[in-house]
């Protein structure tokens, strides 16, 4: 299928794919030892980003919470771009606006300047102070200064007023990690500030869920209901990343939902914490275990018939309740939409890229489908990752050419490997992987962060055992699609 | 003239009803900006350089965001510093970083590297770096230096990039008589096909594109840029100095036309027609631009008396106020995150007394704003799209996302889709709907920046 020029706009081809180097007929060949980004210094369109971002998108799923980026403007707008774009929703993210007097002095006045017109303006509930490379190159003492914050907020506005405002601080230097540990290092920041222990249990289960969408928090707080089980989701984006349009609005506008800042400090008299996502919430979890002797519960993420059984089984042990017969039967459909569609899945060779949890969580899930992962790459260095990829594929038998796990690589790296196989029916990853999709002809599945070209994605869950029925059903509609354009000579 | 909507008093100069509001200052911290950085100006500008190699010197998720550019997708390459470089230097990683890049992209003509905050404050000596590497690979390394903080806005990474462009790109190849009909377009960002109908209608003047910068621009044909025998500036902000400087050097005339709108384009072409001293090409012009109006005509009839507020870049203010005027549309609003003072200048000039003027708004303005006017849309970024439609608003994402504007085809596509905008029927569903007791009772409540009233704050929340 050669698409030259998009009917609808009429922007040839070519202008799209802008400056990459197609496949044919002039594919010029690259040296090959400076194909594995682990032998080269440049990377070449990382498939991972800065870890503001991760602790930016955690502070979003606190209820009426801003987040303040002491760095310079594009750390926030940047970033801001890329939720809007995935969600479609409004994010308000504040700024402290470094200019080249920052840089030579000091955040200083920034931040308590900053953190004074967000609350006049904004009268947030919580702020999260994210700091930078910047702030943190130019050594920012931000404990301090935040100290400073609060006293000048005491004077303008009383301290009655001021002290109602917490501010929890996480610490992103960009270049130390990705958006994966920086929602990590929120997670334990929140818990860290806010968690305190009054001595009575609470009979419920802290939920971090990690880089997952509204549509999957909500698939999990499905799954928690029918178990009859009472839960605080920490970072709970559910709504206030997916809120409903039903103007007149207040001013200044705050989506509903989110997590209340009395459950945060909740949190410490749970029975346990699952962080869903090991990468992304584990920091909190082990954190609430290790102060609080609050169990955690690392992973695997609940994608799949495997992943969701183990998070059900968990959430049985710890809380005593039963599995009910309402999940079950969710399962026993998508153990019977496998079986159904296994004809389309059985030895398809599938590559999945993306963070490295969903990578993890979807690998384990194809191989539930009978599907043989040629290339399995998480954008995020991981010291488990190779093991963890090892481990599931020992789990589940696998006899089939052992895939290349990159760890941490780029998407230069996961394209060239795969332009070599001779075989490749299917990409899973996020929308970064367009342009290998169609240059290699191969569908690609959208799954993780980000996925910004199409619409939907942000509300569709794929954890869960529904969850579970959506993916493979996309999964195997879009091989359908490429296999079989006709859709009259096709019958399931 | 009283400003109509709540502002923090060190906000006041830079909302103006009547005079040129206050501009080209520092950002107050806090107040959630919708401006962006030194980086993304200059990637705004220099991202469509086709044959260059783009680096970006700096943590891994600059280059992340720089990947994407007006809503398309480029390979970049970066140096993904980390801890390591950040302490002991990055100097080494950039050398091997360039040689290693120009080995994979062997056909490029040039490599650009991108500085960013991070090595603006290590203090690395890029420059001599990228000289050093220019000597031994035997082609340019330039150096863009846009650590995030610099200047207050993106507006100087545009200049920053538009230096760099005339220092290593611009007139390079050897001189040469003017190249006959041919002209440059600076500031012309090929946004959804724009630069496809600009040139277009140029080639009926029969006229040739040298180098459009920066929509379709590669470094030979900027190399070949000095011998157009006219310079068009389409965007003033990013093209005016360009062209002021290309007058200096190498004595080519320009001219500030827009694209947008009817009558704009129609005097861009005629202007353009009678520099070249072909008129009888242009005759066809003024019949176009009829031809393109009777196309809009039932759209133009479901937008006469809607008002409408602008908030983007800087430069387009007053040929999009103009072009909106066209559509029968009364602008209420016009903002800019960068405007220079000539930039609202001309704006004022178009529009008049009387309507609001906002430098760099803020999300918190823009709601009070829509609060208060209710403008049948709102025209700005992706960012404020979404806080619009919660407020039950239409909003036209410009620079667009779907088709040209640009030309006469452009107003066409414009006018249609603002109708569409306007006309749709979910504005009418999210405004009635089930009564909800709250819903009543809550019109519009106000938390008024002087009452600092958290207990206001929190009756007014859902």
């Amino acid at each position: 299928m050669q698409l030259k020029e998009i009917p609808v706009t009429g922007i040839p081809y070519d202008q799209i794919k802008i400056e990459k180097v197609p496949a044919a007929p002039e594919y010029c060949e690259r040296p090959a030892e400076l194909i594995p980004s682990a032998n080269r210094a440049v990377v070449i369109n990382p498939n991972r980003t800065c870890m503001p971002l991760g602790a930016m998108w955690a502070v979003l799923g606190v209820r009426k919470a801003i987040p303040f980026v002491q760095g310079a403007q594009g750390c926030t707008t940047y970033v801001r771009y890329t939720f809007c774009r995935i969600f479609k929703e409004p994010a308000v993210i504040a700024t402290a606006s470094f200019h080249e007097d920052a840089a030579v002095f000091g955040g200083r006045r920034n931040l308590v300047e900053g953190i004074r017109n967000l609350v006049v303006r904004y009268w947030p509930e919580l702020i999260g102070v994210v700091t930078t490379c910047s702030s943190e190159i130019i050594g920012d003492d931000m404990v301090s200064f935040i100290k400073m914050a609060r006293a000048n907020l005491r004077k303008e506005i009383g301290p009655e007023k001021a002290d109602r405002i917490p501010i929890v601080l996480v610490n992103t230097p960009s270049f130390a990690g990705s958006h994966v540990e920086g929602y990590d290092r929120a997670s334990r920041a929140f818990v860290e500030t806010l968690a305190t222990t009054r001595g009575e249990p609470n009979g419920k289960v802290n939920i971090i869920p990690g880089l997952f969408y509204p549509g999957d928090i909500r698939e999990i707080k499905h799954l928690l209901r029918h178990m009859g089980v009472e839960a605080i989701v920490l970072f709970d984006i559910s709504d206030t990343l997916d809120a409903p349009l039903e103007p007149p609005m207040s001013v200044p506008y705050y989506p509903p939902g989110g997590t209340a800042v009395g459950e945060i400090r909740d949190m410490a008299n749970s029975l346990a914490t699952f962080a869903l996502q090991p990468h992304a919430g584990q920091a909190g979890a082990r954190y609430l275990e290790r102060k609080y002797g609050v169990r955690a519960v690392v992973g695997p993420p609940p994608v799949g018939v495997q992943g969701t059984d183990a998070f059900l089984k968990a959430l049985r042990e710890i809380t005593g309740k039963p599995i009910p017969e309402s999940l079950l039967q969710e399962r026993g459909r998508l153990v019977d939409s496998l079986a159904d569609t296994l004809h389309h899945t059985m030895m398809k060779k599938v590559a999945v890229m993306g963070d490295p949890d969903i990578v993890l969580g979807v690998t384990r899930f194809v191989l539930e489908m009978g599907m043989e992962p040629v290339a399995l790459a998480g954008g995020t260095a991981s010291k488990t990752f190779v093991h963890d990829v090892e481990a599931i594929l020992a789990e589940a038998g696998y006899e089939g050419e052992p895939p290349l796990i990159i760890n941490g690589g780029d998407l230069f790296e996961f394209e060239e490997y795969l332009k070599k196989q001779p075989r490749l029916d299917l990409i899973i990853g996020n929308s970064r992987a367009v342009d290998i999709s169609r240059e290699l002809q191969v569908p690609l599945v959208r799954v993780g962060f980000p996925i910004y070209d199409r619409f939907g994605y942000q509300k569709r869950p794929i954890v869960g055992y529904r969850g579970g029925e959506m993916l493979l059903a996309e999964i195997v509609n879009s091989m359908l699609d490429y296999q079989y354009p006709d859709d009259r000579t096709q019958q399931l | 003239m009283q400003i109509p909507i709540d502002v923090i008093p060190e906000r006041a100069g830079h909302l103006e009803v009547v005079e040129i509001p206050a501009c080209d200052r520092r950002t107050l911290p806090g107040v959630v900006s919708q401006r962006a950085c030194l980086l993304y100006g200059a990637r705004w500008m220099l991202a469509a350089i086709r044959d260059a190699v783009h680096l970006i010197h700096g943590p891994v998720g600059c280059a992340y965001y720089s990947g994407t550019v007006r809503k398309k997708n480029y390979r970049v390459f970066s140096t993904a510093l980390g801890e390591k470089e950040i302490v002991f230097g990055a100097g080494q990683k950039l050398e091997d970083a360039i040689r290693e890049a120009v080995s994979l992209r062997p056909r490029s003509s040039a490599v650009l590297v991108y500085t960013t905050c991070a090595v603006g404050l290590i203090g690395e000596d890029v420059e001599a770096i990228c000289k050093r590497a220019s000597a031994s690979l035997g082609l340019p390394v330039v150096p863009v230096n846009c650590p995030g903080f610099g200047g207050v806005s993106q507006g100087k990474g545009h200049d920053v990039a538009a230096a760099a462009l005339l220092e290593h790109f611009i007139g390079r190849a050897p001189a040469g008589p003017p190249l006959e009909n041919s002209v440059n377009i600076l500031g012309e960002f090929d946004v959804q096909g724009d630069l496809k109908e600009i040139e277009q209608l140029l080639q009926r003047l029969g006229l040739n594109i040298i180098c459009a910068v920066s929509g379709r621009a590669t470094v030979e044909n900027m190399a070949r840029a000095h011998r157009a025998g006219l310079n068009i500036v389409h965007c003033g902000r990013t093209g005016r100095w360009l062209a002021q400087k290309m007058e200096e050097r190498f004595g080519i005339p320009w001219r500030k036309v827009s694209f947008f709108g009817l009558a704009e384009t129609a005097a861009a072409l005629q202007a353009i027609a009678a520099f070249f001293n072909r008129p009888r090409e242009a005759a066809w012009v003024e019949k176009e631009a009829e031809t393109a109006r009777q196309r809009a005509l039932s759209y133009l009839r479901r937008l006469a008396g809607r008002r409408v507020a602008l908030f983007f870049g800087a430069s387009r203010m007053d040929s999009m106020a103009r072009a909106f005027g066209e559509l029968g549309m009364e602008v209420v609003l016009c903002g800019s995150q960068f405007g220079c003072r000539e930039d609202y200048t001309e704006s004022r000039r178009c529009l008049g007394r009387g309507t609001l003027m906002i430098d760099d708004a803020h999300q918190r303005e823009l709601e009070e704003f829509l609060h208060r006017y209710r403008p049948d849309l709102l025209v700005g970024g992706t960012r404020e799209r979404f806080m619009a439609h919660k407020m039950g608003i239409p909003f036209l994402v410009f620079p667009q996302e779907t088709s040209p504007y640009a030309g006469f085809n452009g107003f066409v596509n414009l006018a249609r889709e603002v109708a569409a905008l306007v006309g749709a029927p979910v504005w009418r569903l999210g405004n009635s709907g089930f009564s909800r007791k709250e819903g009543e009772e809550m019109v519009v409540k106000h938390v008024r920046y002087m009452e600092r009233g958290i207990n206001e704050n929190e009756r007014s929340s859902l």
